[in-house]
């Protein structure tokens, strides 16, 4: 994760669900009404950036400020469909950079089975992406809603998968230079 | 990132490197030896058989002054004999045909051997041992099959075939009939690849590996994105679950017990 990197800057203004545990006075500008002050128990959608800057405390186990919920991407109900089957899951609908996005959730909370599912979505997803990459009717076909659904990291892999097997078929002379 | 060729090697870069394996050529014409950096070339003197390397093989058969004698896998009988090892056999259901054996190592028959490698020794009297690239797997040898040993593709595999395919195929057996060979065996080989993902995940975590054997140089090349994208992927979601366990491991060890070093080791040894 560089400092320069795009998709890490865009993960970061990722939305996190918040809540106040403490009366905040001045920042209701996070609510929308300026010069407010904040009460206990408020939920709001914060970026991941500042979230977790505000959750600090909790994780030193001092007063905290907020604490963090698990965001709607990454809910049991996504969870499920997952597990039922991982193709047919709009990640980009979900968050279009799902996986980053889990990865800085699963360093905020401790959930096994999520890495272990996620693990498995990964996979699962990762192997269809090749075919499709390697095939290029299906792009065009019935596998064109599946690459719509795909996240940043997984069109990454695609274009990398797909410009490969070109490569080599315009070595092997089987396709046309660009 | 601006850099237009992607990270890795190009296919066009494999197929250079595929060039400097040695083939077996004809020669046509007399030529006095050849002092080269990868070593000296014998005097050419027709009709002797002389070891070249492809290079100069497929230079000297572009202009008339060779013809190739093409390795033994390069031939219509081995090529669907190692396809058929490929789809029917059940060991190779899910792996690649076996690359040819190094020297030294025990061949398929005699499998419970121990390997012996035997040293070389150079002009100089310095002990060496050959290995690949240096290897002539790709010469012609005189009873391709007496010795009983199954034909096997080395590493250069698809990029020797195909050139010499390109360049000689007078020379070839049979050659559309090897093409189509040589395709159908590259198809079947990268769908391997592709479904090999599952496997994947025990690169990704410590200690573990995935073993590449038998996969051609062009077939690596042509995965290497693909793969380091995905375990780079699975490391990435795996990466809280490996630090948990790092931390765990470091709290066992310094709990000072003698089994926590004990099953730190087994660990690695998976």
């Amino acid at each position: 994760m560089s400092y320069y990197d795009v998709d890490s800057i865009l993960t970061d203004a990722q939305k996190l669900p918040c809540t106040f545990e403490l009366d905040v006075p001045g920042l209701g500008i996070l609510e929308g009404n300026p010069g407010e002050s904040i009460k206990a128990g408020t939920r709001i959608d914060l970026p991941l950036w500042l979230g977790e800057m505000l959750s600090i405390g909790a994780r030193l186990g001092t007063s905290r400020l907020v604490t963090l919920d698990i965001p709607s991407a990454l809910s049991e109900r996504v969870m499920n469909a997952f597990q039922a089957d991982p193709r047919t899951v709009d990640l980009r609908s979900l968050a279009p950079n799902y996986y980053r996005l889990s990865e800085r959730v699963l360093e905020l909370f401790e959930e096994e089975e999520m890495i272990d599912i996620l693990s498995n979505t990964f996979k699962k997803r990762a192997a269809e992406i090749a075919d499709h990459a390697h095939n290029p009717k299906g792009a065009l076909g019935d596998g064109a809603e599946f690459l719509q659904g795909l996240d940043e990291t997984e069109r990454q892999l695609f274009r990398v998968a797909h410009d490969s097997a070109k490569e080599t078929r315009i070595w092997a002379g089987e396709a046309k230079k660009r | 990132m601006a850099f237009p060729l992607p990270r890795g090697i190009t296919p066009p870069e494999i197929s250079f490197l595929a060039e400097m394996e040695m083939v077996t050529i004809v020669p046509r014409q007399r030529l006095e030896g050849l002092e080269l950096l990868g070593g000296p070339i014998s005097p050419l003197i027709p009709p002797r058989r002389t070891p070249v390397p492809l290079w100069l093989a497929l230079l000297l058969k572009r202009q008339r002054r060779a013809n190739i004698l093409p390795p033994p896998w390069l031939h219509p009988e081995s090529l669907s004999l190692i396809l058929d090892t490929e789809t029917q056999h059940q060991d190779y259901k899910h792996a690649f045909s076996p690359p040819p054996p190094l020297p030294g190592q025990p061949n398929m028959r005699e499998r419970g051997q121990r390997p012996i490698a035997r040293p070389r020794y150079t002009p100089e009297g310095q002990r060496y041992y050959r290995t690949p690239p240096f290897l002539p797997q790709n010469v012609a040898r005189d009873q391709a099959f007496d010795d009983g040993e199954p034909p096997t593709l080395p590493f250069h595999w698809l990029e020797v075939g195909t050139m010499l395919l390109d360049v000689a195929s007078d020379d070839v057996v049979d050659p559309d009939q090897t093409r189509r060979l040589l395709k159908e065996l590259r198809e079947v080989r990268s769908a391997k690849i592709r479904s090999g993902v599952d496997l994947l995940e025990d690169a990704a975590t410590a200690g573990g590996g995935v073993a590449l054997t038998g996969v051609g140089a062009m077939e690596i090349g042509e995965g290497r994105g693909f793969i380091s994208g995905v375990v780079d992927g699975l490391r990435r979601i795996g990466a809280s679950k490996e630090q948990a366990r790092r931390e765990q491991m470091a709290e066992a060890t310094a709990n000072g017990g003698y089994d926590a070093t004990q099953d730190d080791d087994d660990d690695m040894e998976f």
